[in-house]
């Protein structure tokens, strides 16, 4: 089996990759299919932040001469790119955060703590990455309110028909996530967005496997809150960013207290500048909210809309191909429809194994519960392998994995 | 063949064919290793008399490396005293617990074929299950042999 079963190949040819440093010339013979963990850089992000260093680098927001300035602007310039990228109506909605763990984080603590009152109900799903249970869990076990889950149907989609109570007055705020980290689905973000804004509950939603991978426009999801990261989009690690609808930012304490937040301090109080700089305490990232912008232009200018009909079609390819694998079975089945993200079990072989196999035979493929615990156990699993496609892949990737599955066979099986 | 190969198919071979596992019925103790990241959970029981183990036996679910390590331990402490099993057990956790700066010391042949494993550390938990649940089931046997 397998070693005949090539993917039908909807993509011989990437001509993105060569945009791709360490793919094209440093490993070109890798096949990198961990893109949900973590995604490369094409050239042009990283000349964007050497020039962030050696071209405009100084102090934001703190310096009065003509570097500062620079740097500052070209800082600012990076929140318009983003803010744009995602539709916000103002580049004030965006606050420029260490990662979506931070953006998220900072919801918690600083929007949902302040108001949260015993018995009040925060809604997450099943499905949800660790960065977007604990901070929640967390908050409601300090206040007294209850976390209730959205429960998965058997197709791996949320069961909102089930969600008993999930428009009613005690619930505060609703927490999904746009796209499953694990089981490579989409929620209907929009629909439940509506839904809540008509009963006055504003939504968090964790885009981090969304954004960089399809179209995404917070005014038409009419979400309060959005959170993604750059290194998931091709950008670099250690910025993310927050969005927020600028009447909940304004109700919202800043996470982190110094330099930079504030309008005037005294002995015994101060008073917080305006949104967004009061959230960005300390000096803020200016490379990386550089290399952040980078990024969003260079997939501006292939098209979101190119990328996600593209990295669609191979992965439909690469589900075709699993699925007619016996021994190979998909989480969820294959019927249901994903986008980036295939995750699966083969009989037999235990998932950290399979992924070393396949990382020796040069395919990067992620093994574990991917921070998802909560969903694992409903599932009852400790574990998956998973692919997730990227801009880069093509069908020799997939056909890679593939024979790195037999070669796990004939070692483990 | 590298050794490096070598050391894998013996990995192999005792993943294939693992030795001393099975029922613990019987034991004097068993101590108990688990890890929550991958679900790989080990049992090691104890057939002992005085301070002599006559047999080490385990049972459990994990990866090749988890169950051969297992299978391995197995082997090497099979009619070793408890003290010699403990002296072992600081080795093992010496040459795979802490990171890429541990220290390689000797090590009984039964058990070179693990240091295959010392290149991947991301593996070394799975090494050191069958040892954290020997440490466990020692302890329980003889308190002066206290887990690391």
């Amino acid at each position: 089996m397998g070693s005949a079963l090539k993917i039908k190949r909807p993509l011989t040819h990437n001509i993105y990759k060569k945009d791709f440093p360490l793919l094209h010339d440093t490993h070109p013979q890798l096949h990198y299919l961990d893109n949900a963990a973590t995604t490369h850089k094409p050239q042009s992000v990283i000349d964007a932040i050497v020039d962030a260093y050696s071209q405009t680098y100084g102090p934001i927001h703190r310096g009065l001469y003509p570097l500062a300035e620079a740097a500052t602007a070209a800082y600012e310039e990076a929140r318009e790119t983003l803010a744009h990228f995602i539709g916000a109506a103002s580049s004030k909605e965006l606050i420029f955060t260490r990662s979506a763990t931070e953006a998220i984080n900072l919801v918690a603590q600083g929007w949902a703590r302040p108001r949260l009152r015993e018995g009040d109900c925060i809604w997450v799903t099943r499905m949800e990455h660790h960065s977007n249970f604990l901070p929640w869990q967390r908050i409601c076990s300090q206040k007294g309110a209850d976390l209730k889950i959205v429960e998965l149907k058997e197709d791996g989609m949320l069961d909102w028909e089930s969600a008993e109570g999930l428009f009613d007055r005690p619930t505060r705020l609703i927490v999904l996530t746009q796209v499953s980290n694990v089981l490579g689905v989409e929620n209907p973000v929009r629909a439940i967005c509506a839904k809540a804004q008509q009963a006055g509950i504003p939504v968090l939603v964790d885009g981090a496997q969304a954004v960089g991978h399809q179209p995404v426009n917070v005014r038409e999801l009419d979400c309060d809150f959005f959170t993604f990261s750059g290194h998931k989009m091709y950008g670099p690690t250690g910025i993310g960013a927050l969005y927020g609808k600028i009447e909940r930012l304004e109700e919202m304490e800043p996470l982190l207290l110094g330099g930079g937040i504030v309008d005037q301090v005294d002995d015994r109080h101060f008073t917080l500048g305006s949104i967004p700089e009061r959230f960005e305490a300390g000096s803020p990232n200016l490379a990386g909210a550089i290399g952040f912008a980078a990024a969003a232009n260079y997939l501006l200018e292939i098209g979101l809309a190119q990328v996600h009909t593209q990295v669609s079609q191979l992965s439909r390819a690469a589900l075709d191909a699993l699925s007619q694998c016996p021994d190979i079975r998909l989480l969820p089945g294959r019927n249901t429809q994903r986008h980036t993200i295939i995750s699966f079990i083969v009989d037999g072989i235990h998932p950290h194994d399979l992924a070393q196999i396949a990382g020796e035979a040069g395919v990067a493929i992620r093994a574990g519960h991917h921070c998802c615990q909560p969903l694992m156990n409903t599932l009852g699993l400790n574990g998956t392998a998973r692919l997730s496609l990227g801009l880069y892949n093509d069908a020799a990737d997939v056909d890679a994995l593939l024979l790195a599955l037999d070669q796990a066979r004939r070692l483990i099986g | 063949m590298t050794t490096h190969q070598l050391y894998k198919d013996v990995l192999l071979d005792h993943y294939r064919h693992p030795r001393n596992k099975g029922n613990l019925d019987g034991a004097r103790v068993v101590g108990r290793g688990s890890n929550p990241r991958c679900g790989d959970e080990i049992e090691v029981g104890l057939f002992s008399h005085g301070n002599m183990l006559d047999r080490v036996q385990f049972r459990g679910r994990g990866c090749s490396i988890c169950i051969a390590a297992a299978s391995m331990m197995s082997e090497a402490l099979s009619g070793r005293s408890k003290t010699e099993a403990a002296q072992l057990s600081v080795v093992m956790h010496r040459w795979f617990g802490n990171g890429n700066g541990a220290k390689v010391e000797p090590t009984p042949p039964a058990l070179e074929a693990l240091s295959a494993v010392r290149e991947y550390p991301a593996r070394r938990k799975c090494v050191m299950l069958c040892w954290e649940a020997l440490s466990e089931a020692l302890f329980a046997l003889d308190q002066t042999l206290r887990p690391l």
